[in-house]
């Protein structure tokens, strides 16, 4: 079941190295690939630019002391699903982004595998 | 003027009774014949001097209060429109004696004020008053007489009438020190507080707090809408249109409000607590709306604050699990035995939890490089390992990365390296290089250890000081595997442009 979420390309962006490791780590063991990790919106808005295939993102809300969003625009623009994470839940996000897929942290591997399924519009079996 | 009011002069003229008008300045505008002679003055005298210091009721024990009734009365007139009347008052006047010296002469008064109209507004008041100083007198004489003989004089006289005015004056008296003590309370009250009157809501008081929180602008009988433009279209008129048309009172809580409370400044945004109550007159129709409430702006602007302050907790406690769920899971996949696992767990967790401390100390300012270091070190002998550089004083971010990242070096040199061994020592040194845009450049070196060989598989102790580094602090290390002993050279930015 975790099969549809082999090889791909996920994009991480995440501030904290130990986190973005854990993100890293649980992505692996899904059998996909992580592209990243950015730790500034720069490096993110960079990484969406890149020509490379992008399947999916994990965006941290809060990264470096900026909001995500500028990403999260450069990826709906693109066409790429994504997931927010944040301490915040999804109350914390603007109106505009409610109702997103999004992980709370601390995360399990099953929270980001479902939140991932859920915004690839891939049906879970 | 008119034939009518030509014939009105002149009968105001010919008429045995005193007149005289003032001006809101409260001076003589014009006095009659009749006034003149009964106060004994000219006309050249009299006009464009003030009523109070021409007139100041002399040196009597009840002067300071006559002269304030008179005042107050002419003040109401010009204030209201409304004609007022002092049925009886004592008021002292100066008269010349036979040698033509001024002396006081108590007399008592009838006085009517009505108010002269000029384009709707109040320009002069007429006083009309009849000298009755010759009835009290008779009448204080007849007080001291037996009963039946003040009933007579006041048959005689109407002295019925003039007592039931003087009982009447005296209410009035008492109403008058209530209402201007319940003026003092309306004035100071700590909220605030104004009287609308009509569907206009024409401003007829307010106090200080409703001057304060408006900023001090002159409204004073001017229509709501006129006063306070800027709350034009933002519902506040038509919660007072719908009070005065439905004599239903209108709540507000927190209700926010942006106000010119500065000329020329930005609006300005407050909170306010109030209430819009219709005030109803004698027939019980809606007349005004009483206006009352709080500027609540700092206590709702406290509790924003304490939701923020919440909020931003929230995001670091669950951004610190997420690390120590990471160095969790990190560190079990390099520890097969649980106890292993929960020493290393721990001693992670220590080290994190110690540079917090140190933050905390600072309340949350940074940490100094060097007590950072000393406790990552000290368990393994302060005599094995040399510190030496300049204070350096680290942001809390960069300080709770390099503890962990010296805790890392220290672990694995007690392990496998210098630490590991007798004679075995670490020097750290350190230096700021560039004041402008300062990179702090930092070399651990371990000598006397074991032979030294690369690892075979990079651990989580290695991969978490390269990501720590480059990630986090936007720096870079190199660490290197020499026979002789491990090195890393670490070069951090110490300002880091979080922008960019």
């Amino acid at each position: 079941m975790t099969q549809t979420l082999t090889g791909r390309r996920v994009l991480v962006v995440e501030d904290e190295s130990l986190v973005a490791m854990l993100l890293e780590t649980i992505l692996e063991d899904m059998g996909c690939t992580p592209v990243g990790p950015a730790g500034t919106v720069e490096d993110g808005l960079a990484l969406v630019a890149d020509p490379a295939p992008l399947d999916a993102a994990l965006l941290d809300v809060n990264v470096a002391g900026r909001q995500v969003f500028p990403v999260a625009e450069a990826l709906r623009d693109r066409g790429v699903p994504f997931v927010f994470s944040t301490g915040y839940g999804e109350s914390g996000l603007p109106d505009e982004w409610r109702g997103h897929a999004t992980v709370q942290k601390p995360f399990t591997e099953a929270a980001i595998r479902e939140a991932l399924m859920k915004a690839m519009g891939v049906a879970q079996v | 003027m008119t034939a009518i009011e030509t014939d009105l002069a002149a009968a105001l003229n010919a008429s045995p009774n005193a007149y005289f008008i003032v001006g809101p300045e409260l001076k003589f505008v014009w006095a009659n014949p009749a006034y003149l002679a009964v106060t004994q003055r000219t006309a050249a005298e009299l006009i464009g001097t003030p009523v109070f210091e021409a007139f100041d009721a002399g040196p009597g024990q009840d002067a300071p209060e006559s002269t304030r009734q008179l005042r107050g009365s002419f003040e109401k007139v010009f204030a209201t429109g409304v004609r007022n009347d002092i049925p009886v008052i004592h008021y002292a006047i100066p008269v010349p004696d036979a040698d033509g010296q001024l002396a006081y002469e108590d007399r008592y008064w009838s006085v009517i004020h009505t108010p002269l109209l000029s384009n709707g507004v109040v320009a002069y008041v007429l006083q009309y008053a009849i000298d009755i100083t010759e009835l009290e007198n008779l009448r204080r004489s007849a007080a001291h007489e037996e009963a039946g003989a003040l009933h007579a004089i006041d048959a005689i006289v109407g002295g019925a009438l003039l007592s039931g005015a003087r009982s009447v004056q005296a209410d009035n008296v008492r109403l008058e020190t209530e209402r201007q003590g319940l003026m003092e309370l309306f004035m100071q009250a700590p909220g605030f507080v104004a009287v609308l009157s009509g569907p206009e809501h024409v401003i007829q008081i307010h106090n200080s707090a409703y001057a304060q929180l408006i900023g001090h602008r002159d409204i004073s009988g001017k229509p709501i809408r006129e006063a306070l433009p800027e709350v034009q279209g933002q519902g506040y008129f038509e919660f007072l249109d719908t009070v005065y048309a439905t004599g239903e009172p209108y709540e507000g809580r927190a209700s926010r409000v942006l106000l010119q409370r500065t000329p020329d400044a930005p609006l300005e945004s407050r909170f306010l607590d109030f209430i819009y109550q219709p005030i109803r007159d004698a027939q019980g129709a809606v007349a005004g709306i009483f206006v009352q409430g709080h500027d609540v702006t700092e206590t709702v602007r406290s509790a924003e604050r304490q939701k923020l302050m919440i909020d931003e907790l929230n995001h670091r406690v669950k951004n610190t699990l997420a690390t120590i769920q990471s160095i969790a899971v990190q560190t079990a996949r390099s520890h097969a035995d649980p106890a292993t696992f929960a020493e290393s767990f721990q001693a992670r967790l220590m080290a994190l939890s110690h540079t917090h401390n140190l933050l905390t100390r600072s309340h949350w300012e940074g940490a100094d490089l060097d007590a950072i270091l000393q406790h990552e070190t000290e368990a393994h002998g302060s005599h094995r390992v040399t510190l030496n550089g300049p204070p350096v004083a680290l942001e809390p971010a960069a300080a709770l990365s390099l503890g962990m990242i010296f805790h890392e070096l220290a672990t694995n040199a007690a392990k496998y390296g210098a630490l590991s061994a007798l004679e075995g020592r670490v020097m750290v040194d350190w230096a700021v290089a560039d004041q402008t845009r300062p990179v702090l450049r930092l070399s651990w070196r371990e000598i006397g250890g074991p032979p030294v060989a690369p690892p075979e598989r990079r651990g989580f102790g290695s991969r978490l000081i390269e990501r720590n580094v480059r990630h986090d602090l936007a720096g870079e290390v190199k660490l290197a595997y020499a026979s002789d002993g491990f090195s890393a050279e670490f070069s951090v930015p110490l300002q880091r442009d979080r922008s960019s």
